[in-house]
């Protein structure tokens, strides 16, 4: 009997569930002792999320993972060893760092090999996340797609011109997936929530408080005093929880989590999902003991209209990197004035034309390149400044020319008043220009309306061994 | 009183590729009371302290955690070209220097 069967068949004796949270992001290196620390509780199930946007558009676009081969292997050994052999569930959301075809089907590679190698065998289901381009233009069409902020309305040509698009399944794919009886469920794009939350609701645990509890643990241990990485352990009591992290020297304190409502979030008082919204605004935070919270209360609201998040990563071309600094006060002064003739030159030798556009893009720090807001009330000049120049073209050799050019005319660009006439900057290295491989960008952050999910996140189970 | 003499911690940080929220944490309602009736916190106040559009601003107190949140509209999508900070971690600076 299957890890799932077997936890759907003990569902009436399950007065209290145990949750634990193996990592908020699987392939950077789970601490060990507290996940086994997190064993020895006899969890009922084992959830680890893999994925986030934060690394920014490449991972997606790229097809490739932010984690290394070895940590990632690391971890899945640790985390497939602590559940096969307790015979208990493991679900493994946003495989891979984008939960794309590429990094799901890569993940796998790697899971697979560390269970030959451990002699671990299970029956596992396999969740993809990668949203069909006809079915979305006709979503398109039929209006059933809209921004989700700042964003331009989706249409058909950046559908055609994304690299990867997914979209981030809710818990009605993951309990798909569980109606197959796996032992192991791994997913491409998914709500972390959902990684949590799609047992519990098997088993008919109040969705209020099951929302409420995945929403904190899917980042381990970041809700408590110290914030750390170390599992985390949530007993679901009903419509109440209670967390404890697996590392002793930190505390989850009514405090430490209730702030964990405002962690990347746009509104700390509402977790929305495609299935609805939980609002927290009504939760209460009760100690239990120096390093355990009690939580409760939170409230949740079925939607009319199931939506699903749409992710989409578009190439921009080719990136090559200049860097050189300097701190010479007349250059820093006039740095400005230094940048628009330097631009004007590189276009006279490289002129960006439709056949063979680029971009240069140059950030000045100690002048204000950090901030993606205008500065106010600009200070005195720093001492030294850094000069970052990105020339973005369609060829690696178009976009190596632009950064060469502009190195030259960078180092010998005269200005009224100049005095370093054998130099206006300093390079730490050489050569000075780097490649910096392929660069994308968002180019879909939208939500999808949906009836049904099953066309868009079809469940596939195999047996590893 | 300056901001930064009453708060735990100031911090930014994306909220999905379009949006970046910054995160004011009081140690005590004292603190976050303050800063809640604080002219300088307002919708009005933020978006003239980082020049943007008070349309694209929101500002939420939450008090259960002694927390007011700042949501902005990113002026670039997270790790376009251009963008200088992909994860938004570093544009709570306007904030380090406003009194309350």
């Amino acid at each position: 009997m299957s890890a799932v069967a077997r936890l759907r068949d003990s569902k009436a004796s399950i007065n209290e569930l145990r949750a634990l949270a193996g990592s908020g992001q699987l392939g950077y290196g789970i601490p060990e002792t507290a996940f086994k620390a997190g064993l020895q509780r006899k969890p009922h199930f084992i959830g680890c999320d893999m994925g986030s946007v934060d690394p920014g558009p490449y991972y997606l676009g790229a097809g490739e993972l932010a984690t290394s081969d070895t940590v990632t292997i690391r971890d899945l050994r640790l985390v497939l060893n602590g559940a096969v052999r307790s015979g208990i569930p493991l679900l493994i959301g946003t495989a891979g760092t984008a939960g794309a075809k590429p990094h799901l089907d890569y993940t796998l590679e790697l899971m697979r090999r560390v269970a030959r190698e451990e002699g671990l065998s299970f029956k596992l289901a396999v969740v993809p996340a990668d949203v069909p381009r006809d079915l979305l233009k006709a979503a398109i069409r039929a209006g059933r797609t809209r921004p989700l902020g700042p964003i331009e309305e989706l249409n058909e040509d950046t559908v055609d011109r994304a690299s990867h698009i997914v979209g981030q399944m809710g818990v009605d794919a993951f309990l798909r997936a569980l109606d197959t009886n796996p032992d192991v469920i791994i997913t491409g794009r998914a709500c972390d929530t959902s990684v949590f939350a799609a047992i519990p609701l098997m088993l008919g645990f109040p969705i209020a408080s099951v929302i409420h509890m995945s929403k904190i643990i899917e980042c381990t241990s970041i809700c408590c005093v110290p914030g750390g990485r170390d599992a985390m352990l949530a007993t679901l009591e009903g419509d109440s929880f209670v967390l404890e992290s697996m590392n002793p020297q930190r505390a989850a304190t009514p405090l430490s989590v209730a702030a964990h409502s405002l962690y990347e979030q746009s509104d700390p008082m509402l977790v929305i999902e495609p299935e609805g919204v939980l609002s927290v605004e009504s939760a209460r935070f009760e100690a239990v003991d120096e390093r355990r919270t009690r939580v409760s209360g939170a409230v949740w609201q079925d939607t009319t209209q199931k939506t699903i998040k749409l992710e989409g990563a578009e190439r921009c071309g080719e990136r090559a990197v200049l860097c050189a600094g300097s701190c010479d006060p007349r250059v820093i002064a006039n740095v400005d004035a230094i940048i628009d003739g330097v631009r004007a030159n590189v276009a006279d030798i490289i002129p960006s034309t439709p056949a063979a556009p680029y971009e240069l893009i140059f950030h000045v720090y100690g002048r204000g390149a950090v901030s993606l807001f205008p500065r106010k009330g600009s200070s005195a000049d720093a001492e030294e400044i850094f000069f970052l120049v990105e020339a973005i073209a369609q060829t690696t050799d178009v976009a190596k020319a632009a950064a060469g050019v502009t190195k030259q005319f960078l180092l010998h660009h005269g200005f009224p008043g100049r005095l370093s006439t054998g130099g206006n900057i300093a390079f730490p290295f050489t050569p000075p220009e780097l490649s910096g491989g392929s660069a994308y960008r968002f180019s879909i952050y939208h939500l999808l309306e949906i009836d049904d999910d099953s066309a868009l996140f079809p469940v596939h189970t195999e047996i590893v061994k | 009183m300056r901001l930064v003499d009453v708060t735990r911690v100031i911090r930014s940080k994306n909220a999905g590729p379009l949006q970046v929220t910054l995160d004011l944490m009081f140690p005590d309602r004292a603190g976050f009371d303050r800063a809640v009736k604080a002219n300088s916190l307002t919708r009005d106040a933020i978006a003239d302290l980082y020049g943007v559009a008070a349309e694209t601003v929101t500002v939420i107190p939450y008090a259960a955690a002694f927390a007011i949140k700042i949501v902005l509209d990113r002026p670039i999508i997270a790790g376009t070209p251009g963008d200088s900070d992909v994860y938004g971690a570093q544009q709570h600076r306007p904030l380090l220097e406003i009194e309350i």
